[in-house]
């Protein structure tokens, strides 16, 4: 018998730890991971005071963001949409194509400005998904990696790993590698995303996606692209142009 | 002696244990016992790691705040392998032969030394990356590397102790 216990309480510890190991496994699966997921927007977004359901909100003047903001279109376009985006985020995510429609749609009547808002810790990748983006952004393509992240969000948000993915992406669209490593944990990058942040938080941003139309928040309902091109172009009209 | 029997002869010695009475009372069985307690508090640590990464979820660090970038860095996995699986195994290993050890199987103790041996030398890398590659701390993996750094110090007693004339 005593030749055979060391032998017995291997094995004892051997299914311990993998009853543990299982346990622990299960534990999480119940978790509310999309706790920060589903867009309380529509909720947050405060009295509105248009008597259209659906119009954005008043003007809000805040902490100005990292600057200069990426931003797509002429800088004196009637309307300017500023997203605030999480890159694991789904709805940010299905976001993405609508925007780059209204985009296609409006032309030079439309500028688009992205921040950086990435849900730690709900969103595991989300910061580094953020810090590739602005890291391009140092090269000048921060659109080029902001496409290939949203538009590839399955394929690394339940990754253990996305640096190799992201540099991947990097490579794709001509990054110097070297630079681009330097550059995500540069103090640069970390400022933009903080800079961002702090913009969020001064609008009262507590979900994502978030966009504010000259100003003025959209309610998440309103960002379907039926609903979405009547409330910009009302803004054209609106503008006189 | 041919192949099988060599295996054979092998197999017999690494499971027989020592039974002589003088080479016995020498032996630090309580280093043993204490490395086979030692390496569950690793074991443990190296399974969290392991489910949360299999999980997909993101490890929360209460202590240091560089979890999600130490345990997001290509130095995670190993030929698509987690490390922290691979620590899993490592400690086990180390808890049964120390456990092997202690119940007076002599080679179980060389074979402790050789894996507490790799184990140290594997956790000074991966302190290394930590503090000057990845720059930042998981405290998980810091704690897996003090695990690793009191074995090798129990090790270092036992052959000292088992040097002894």
């Amino acid at each position: 018998m005593k030749r055979a216990l060391p032998f017995l309480i291997i094995v004892a510890v051997l299914g311990i730890a993998l009853a543990v190991g299982w346990s622990l496994m299960r534990s999480g699966t119940d978790a509310p991971i999309a706790r920060y997921e589903t867009p309380a927007v529509s909720q947050i977004a405060g009295p509105n005071p248009a008597n259209t359901p659906g119009a954005p909100s008043p003007v809000v003047v805040a902490d100005a963001g990292a600057d200069p903001p990426h931003a797509e279109g002429p800088a004196n376009a009637p309307v300017t949409l500023e997203e605030f985006g999480d890159f694991q985020c789904p709805p940010c995510a299905m976001l993405h194509p609508v925007i780059k429609t209204m985009e296609k749609e409006f032309g030079a009547r439309l500028r688009v400005i992205f921040r950086e808002y990435p849900l730690v810790p709900a969103h595991e990748h989300a910061l580094s998904a953020a810090r590739a983006a602005e890291a391009a952004g140092l090269q000048g393509k921060f659109w080029q990696m902001h496409d290939l992240i949203y538009t590839n969000q399955n394929s690394w948000k339940s990754a253990f790993d996305v640096r190799p993915i992201f540099e991947e992406y990097a490579t794709r669209i001509g990054l110097n590698i070297d630079r681009y490593r330097q550059d995500l944990t540069s103090e640069t990058v970390q400022n933009r995303i903080f800079l961002d942040g702090k913009r969020a938080r001064a609008l009262g941003v507590k979900g994502t996606p978030t966009v504010f139309m000259n100003g003025r928040e959209v309610p998440f309902e309103s960002l379907a692209p039926e609903k979405l091109r009547p409330l910009i172009a009302a803004e054209i009209a609106s503008r006189g142009k | 002696m041919d192949a099988p029997r060599i295996w054979t002869t092998l197999l017999a010695v690494a499971v027989t244990p020592d039974l002589q009475t003088e080479s016995n009372t020498s032996r630090p069985t309580l280093l043993y016992a204490a490395a086979s307690v030692v390496s569950l508090v690793g074991l443990a640590d190296a399974i969290y790691l392991t489910v949360e990464h299999v999980a997909g979820r993101s490890v929360k660090c209460t202590i240091v705040s560089g979890c999600s970038e130490v345990l997001s860095s290509q130095y995670a996995t190993v030929a698509g392998i987690p490390l922290a699986l691979v620590g899993a195994a490592a400690y086990f290993t180390v808890f049964s032969l120390a456990t092997l050890g202690a119940f007076g199987y002599r080679v179980a103790g060389k074979l402790l030394t050789l894996a507490v041996a790799l184990m140290f030398v594997t956790s000074l890398w991966l302190v290394y990356l930590q503090a000057f590659v990845i720059r930042a701390f998981c405290q998980f993996c810091l704690l897996s590397a003090l695990v690793t750094f009191v074995l090798t110090g129990l090790v270092v007693a036992i052959v000292a102790r088992e040097s002894r004339p």
